[in-house]
């Protein structure tokens, strides 16, 4: 339990080893003085500087004096903690030491990003002293174990949930896979041919919905709502509740299920994959499971009323509605047909919803624009052009756009075909958006569209349409309820932000929940399925040894300090990690506070009220703290 | 260790782990430059500290002090709420002892918070100029 | 090749840049033992060689070194540099690759990065790894935070004047040193092979990389990077700080003429960010990008892009037709502006051309697995399946099988991982049955 020697008592040595980071901080801290100045601190055994600290040659220095018995404590001076934490702690257990004997100095984005001149290089040095301060005080902790159970929790039948749920069967992990729809495929089962390989969206969700319904480590989980949360990585439970039909939106989807082969795997156009029996009555259930993967998705954009004159003509549709029509209506011919319209000349209006640009876009009714690029609208939308000119060739595609992002493979030959099939091209800015108004001059055509032509010098053009199709962006789904419960951070854009793009692109903060496809950001089918991948390898890898290092920094009590006043136990903020318990102290039954460490938050609601000092958070104890004002206040 | 060249009162800022540290160092990574009389300390949470360990840190010379908590991102359910009202009784321990309580501010801060933090520094560092360093006569415990 | 010595590994993985060992770490991790092939002397790939990295503006060692260590210490990591893969081929229920480590001239096991070789040597040869710049000796280590720490003699340049080997504190310097040859027995591979930029020998409009000034972007990454040649911006040619800088855009992608039709993903971002650095560093130099669409597709991108155009960069919508000497070192930029009045031309300091991607890799005669048109690898089930190859137990992540940027290779690389994981569970499964 708590240390017997009080750290005063030994003699502590502090390595401290100071980063240049190659110029990043030795331009504006003179690392060297920082160095020079921090040796003479009491406690402080060696002082070293290096290029990249974090480069190898850097972490043997401290991995040398570790082994060597000059240090027993470790400081280092660099970037952000996020970025090299975990880097230099394990440096320290491969030098065979414990890793907690470590603090780090943030003189980086802290100081030498922000500050300039002598006082930066003054206060990476009080920082440093202040490490150190905390250094000295630092004592040895070992991880946390739990079990982890082999059961992974995916919420969403999307094509990343789905991925993600055969690739952790296969690996021999139970799966529940939670759809809150009676049909798996998500939003890629509302799409026909896809771009650029026109491959059949249907065929690619029938073919894993099949292989998830049939999978003997797969239980599905359809018409199914996440309602409660609670546990730690490899012990989480989800509470669920399953919904009848009645209660839920997909009634009319249904319908099309043939009542005599109403069964499993059957796809429904622009629906999905039935997966079972909807439930009859609402059922409530509490899995217990070692990880949770989210892969929540994406809805299509909804214009505003009047967005290019959406919901005021007609005529004017979502490209949504278009590759449904062109599905469901795929008989060929000189013209298109929609809506019973034939259409000789259309309009194709890229980026509506995305790259929304502050003062140019009007903001929605909760005040969010979406700044972002929707990623898929111009493939997607190329592609419905070249699949009109190709079995229409009298219907005219006209696109208006602001770049065509023909970014991956196969796509640019997409924008080229297009070219060849004659559709023209009109090139707008953003702060002149074209013009989607009623036909005055004739008859012919409902529609006039009125635009300024960058590529041809802003030359203003009207084209005269039967039907005009919004290129549609994406939205994240609506999924508060699940983030509160979880508490996960969402970006500003209000996709799920992960905890760095680069480092960590499929994790998130809290340990063994992580991110699948389009919850994260936009992306296409493939690029869903290698983010469900990306994920559910980090799943494998932190299930497939059967037990989680935690943390250690949980409260620790000092049973000879304690005398069981119980303050502490009123002001935990977590369910069952502090309680009283009695014991025998010196022949006599006394009350003493008692830590359930896998329960418990280690954020110190209890150490700031405590009476006598007697509990603390390891690894982040407040007489550290107040070491480390001391070493700030020093002169 | 010398005064060196940080010589105006020093300001103690607590950051939280999930919030504001990345917070600061977001305007790190953007380069925006702000008083060098700042020390951020990366806490779990606030709700850790005692009423005394705020007066100890105006005894000891502390400035200022700003809280940058995560307010409703809160990962600690309750914490926020608790912090509070702690931070109601630090404020009537400081005028009991005549300490300016614009000393010390409980604010939130989140990852990307770059203006805000930028504002918070910078009035705390404008009102310490003005105001001058602490003097607690009376003492503590702790 | 039956005498050579085996390795036995549970998964083979060929390249050491990001994708590679991201896909051998997430393997690793999951208990399986793992081999990566890398034919440099250090692994890190082109993310190490970068500056930072868009959008977050990380810098980029600082995100490469951890994967790199992590890779280099686990213990289900065997990194072998300097090797080339001869052949790769399936035996059974097995995949043989041949491999040659080249011969470095220092002896691996005595080496201890001391650099004191480096010091001694009288040979002074142009760094590739500073974009050109700057000058190495002929026996160095590749890069300050290379992995591993061993020196290399460069043959080529080498005089055989003796002096590292009188240098050397532990008597690593071997001369006569000789290839290696060694088999590699694996029951999975991926290819992590990524790319390599795109050559201007087939677009004489651009001068062929003759004309002084215009530099690659790679080039530019070295002279952003806080470790660069100069510790600063400057043009090559005569040291003076560029007062403009030019981009040209699309240098080698979408340009048939060059045999590349494709767009290289990476080239809009990478130009805007090092324009956002530049302006850092030269804040009173204009920085002009000539482009024909800027794509920012990916997450936070086109808020980069938005920012970079508030922050005063000028993107010019236009391809570039021709560039020219002019005077004083200054390049001259013909472009045909769409929003202009025809062919203009322009005067700028230095020109910065955007590459495009090529493989770095051809499977021909090395491996029976397929390219495609593009000659990236092909991929057989890129909607669900992105990193299968056609050949039964070989995947494929990262540049290898197309240009992608950082975020997305990395990704691409876990996906890897889990197809390789899940072929090997497979097999266990087949020998238990």
């Amino acid at each position: 339990m708590s240390s017997e020697t009080k750290p005063e008592e030994k003699e502590e040595k502090v390595g401290v080893y100071i980063c240049y980071c190659g110029g990043n901080i030795s331009d504006h801290v003179d690392v060297e003085a920082v160095r020079d100045r921090v040796e003479k601190i009491p406690g402080v055994a060696v002082a070293r500087t290096n290029m990249f600290m974090c480069s190898d040659p850097g972490q043997e220095l401290i991995m040398e004096d570790l082994r060597d018995g000059i240090v027993d404590r470790v400081v280092v001076a660099s970037c952000a903690p996020s970025l090299h934490e975990m880097t230099f702690r394990s440096a320290i257990s491969r030098a065979g030491e414990n890793p907690y004997i470590y603090e780090h100095a943030n003189i980086r984005e802290q100081v030498s990003w922000v500050h300039h001149g002598e006082q930066a290089t003054d206060k990476a040095t009080l920082l440093v002293s202040a490490a150190t301060a905390k250094a000295v005080r630092l004592k040895p902790l070992e991880p946390i174990r739990v079990n982890a159970m082999s059961h992974a929790t995916i919420i969403g039948g999307g094509i990343a949930g789905m991925r993600a749920a055969v690739d952790l069967a296969d690996r021999g992990i139970e799966v529940a896979l939670i759809e809150k729809s009676p049909f798996l495929g998500g939003q890629l089962a509302l799409l026909d041919k896809l771009a650029p390989t026109r491959e059949k969206a249907s065929e690619l969700v029938s073919h894993l919905a099949s292989r998830v319904i049939n999978h003997a480590s797969i239980k599905v989980h359809s018409c199914t709502t996440v309602e409660h949360f609670e546990g730690y990585v490899g012990n989480f439970k989800v509470g669920i509740k399953k919904h009848p039909l009645e209660s839920n939106a997909y009634k009319e989807k249904m319908k099309m299920l043939n009542p005599v082969h109403k069964s499993a795997e059957a796809f429904i156009p622009f629906a999905g994959v039935y997966s079972g029996p909807v439930p009859s009555a609402a059922e409530e259930l509490v899995i217990d499971t070692g990880v949770i993967i989210l892969a929540t998705g994406i809805k299509s954009y909804t214009p505003y009323q009047g967005e290019y004159g959406y919901g005021e003509f007609p005529e004017v549709i979502t490209l949504s509605d278009l590759i449904r029509n062109l599905a469901e209506n795929n008989n060929g011919g000189s013209l298109l047909e929609i809506n019973g319209r034939k259409i000789k000349s259309m309009a194709m209006i890229h980026c509506v919803g995305s790259r929304q640009i502050p003062g140019i876009h009007p903001e929605d009714a909760s005040g969010h624009l979406n700044e972002y690029c929707s990623r898929t609208c111009c493939s997607a939308l190329l592609n419905a052009s070249n699949v009109i000119r190709e079995t229409y060739p009298k219907t005219r595609v006209y696109e208006f756009y602001r770049d065509i992002r023909t970014y991956g493979r196969g796509q640019e030959e997409l924008y080229e075909q297009a070219s060849k099939n004659r559709v023209v091209f009109i090139r707008f800015e953003s702060q002149e958006a074209p013009e989607v108004s009623k036909n005055g001059y004739s008859d012919e055509f409902p529609l006039l569209i009125k635009a300024k032509d960058i590529l041809t010098f802003g030359e203003e053009v009207e084209v005269p349409v039967d039907l005009v199709v919004l290129a549609t962006g994406v939205e994240p789904n609506e999924i508060s309820k699940i983030v509160d419960m979880m508490k996960l951070p969402v970006g500003p854009d209000r996709f799920l932000l992960e905890v760095h793009p680069k480092l960590r692109p499929v994790e998130l903060p809290v340990s063994g929940i992580f991110l699948a496809g389009t919850c994260q950001a936009p992306m296409d089918a493939g690029e869903a399925c290698s983010g469900a991948s990306g994920a559910a390898v980090k799943a494998a890898a932190l299930l497939s040894r059967g037990y989680v290092e935690l943390d250690p920094f949980v409260a620790d009590v000092d049973i000879q300090k304690c005398n069981g006043t119980g303050a502490c136990v009123e002001a935990c903020l977590s369910d069952g990690a502090l309680e009283l318990v009695e014991m025998e102290i010196d022949g006599q039954k006394v009350q003493r506070a008692k830590v359930t460490p896998a329960f418990c938050l280690g954020c110190g609601a209890c150490v700031a009220v405590c009476p006598e000092n007697a509990i603390d958070v390891n690894g982040w104890t407040l007489k550290q703290y107040e070491a480390m004002v001391n070493a700030i206040v020093a002169e | 260790m010398t005064s060196m060249g940080i010589s105006k009162g020093k300001i103690l800022i607590l950051a939280t782990e999930t919030c504001a540290y990345p917070g600061a160092n977001s305007v790190g990574q953007a380069h925006s430059s702000y008083p060098t009389n700042t020390f951020i300390l990366r806490v779990r949470a606030p709700v850790l500290f005692p009423e005394y360990f705020y007066l100890d840190c105006f005894k000891k010379g502390i400035s200022g002090i700003i809280i940058m908590s995560c307010g409703e991102e809160c990962p600690y359910e309750g914490a926020y709420h608790a912090l509070a009202k702690r931070i109601d009784r630090v404020y009537k321990m400081m005028r009991e002892k005549n300490l300016d309580i614009r000393r010390l501010r409980l604010t939130s801060i989140c990852t990307v918070c770059n203006r805000a933090f930028l504002k918070e520094v910078n009035d705390m560092s404008v009102l310490i100029e003005e105001i001058g360093p602490p003097e607690v006569n009376a003492p503590t415990s702790g | 090749m039956e005498s050579n010595p085996v390795l036995n590994v549970d998964a083979l993985v060929v390249g050491g840049g990001i994708a590679g060992l991201q896909a051998a770490i997430d393997l690793a991790d999951q208990n399986f033992k793992v081999a990566v092939v890398e034919k440099d002397a250090s692994i890190g790939g082109k993310m190490i060689r970068l500056s930072k990295v868009f959008p977050t503006l990380d810098c980029s060692s600082c995100i490469t070194t951890p994967k790199m260590a992590a890779a280099a210490h686990h213990e289900n990591i065997t990194i072998l540099t300097y090797c080339n893969l001869n052949s790769l081929k399936r035996d059974g229920n097995h995949l043989m690759a041949s491999i040659i480590q080249k011969p470095r001239y220092v002896d691996p096991e005595k080496c201890i990065g001391c650099r004191r070789c480096e010091y001694d040597c009288p040979v002074y040869v142009s760094d590739e790894e500073q974009g050109g710049f700057s000058a190495r000796k002929a026996v160095y280590i590749p890069f300050s935070n290379a992995i591993p720490q061993i020196a290399i003699v460069d043959t080529e340049h080498c005089m055989l004047c003796g002096k590292c080997e009188k240098a050397c504190p532990t008597s690593a310097i071997d001369y006569f040193q000789k290839p290696i040859y060694f088999t590699i027995k694996a029951k999975t591979a991926v290819l992590a092979t990524g790319f390599e930029l795109t050559t201007l020998e087939d677009k004489p409009q651009y001068g062929l990389g003759k004309i002084p000034n215009v530099i690659d972007a790679l080039q530019m990454e070295r002279l952003l990077a806080p470790h660069g040649p100069y510790n600063r911006v400057l043009r090559p040619l005569d040291g003076m700080e560029p007062d403009s800088v030019a981009y040209v855009q699309c240098a080698g992608s979408r340009d048939k003429s060059m045999g590349v039709s494709y767009c290289s993903r990476v080239c809009c971002m990478y130009a805007i960010k090092q324009a956002m650095l530049l302006s850092g560093s030269l804040p009173l130099a204009d920085i002009t990008i000539y482009y024909m669409d800027i794509r920012a597709f990916g997450k936070g991108y086109e808020q980069f892009y938005q920012n970079a155009k508030a922050m005063g960069i000028e993107f010019v919508k236009a391809k570039v037709a021709a560039l020219d000497a002019g005077e004083n070192g200054s390049v001259t930029v013909r472009y045909e502006a769409q929003d202009g009045v025809g062919v203009t031309m322009a005067n700028h300091d230095l020109v910065v051309l955007s590459l495009g991607m090529i493989p770095g890799w051809n499977p021909k005669g090395v491996c029976p697995v397929s390219s495609a048109s593009d000659k990236f690898i092909k991929t057989i089930q890129p909607k669900i399946s992105p990193t299968l190859t056609d050949m039964d137990g070989v995947f494929t992540a990262g540049a290898a099988a197309g240009p992608k940027d950082i975020v997305d290779t990395i990704t691409e690389a876990g996906a890897a991982a889990m197809e390789a994981s899940k072929y090997l569970i497979e097999l266990q499964k087949g020998h238990a049955a």
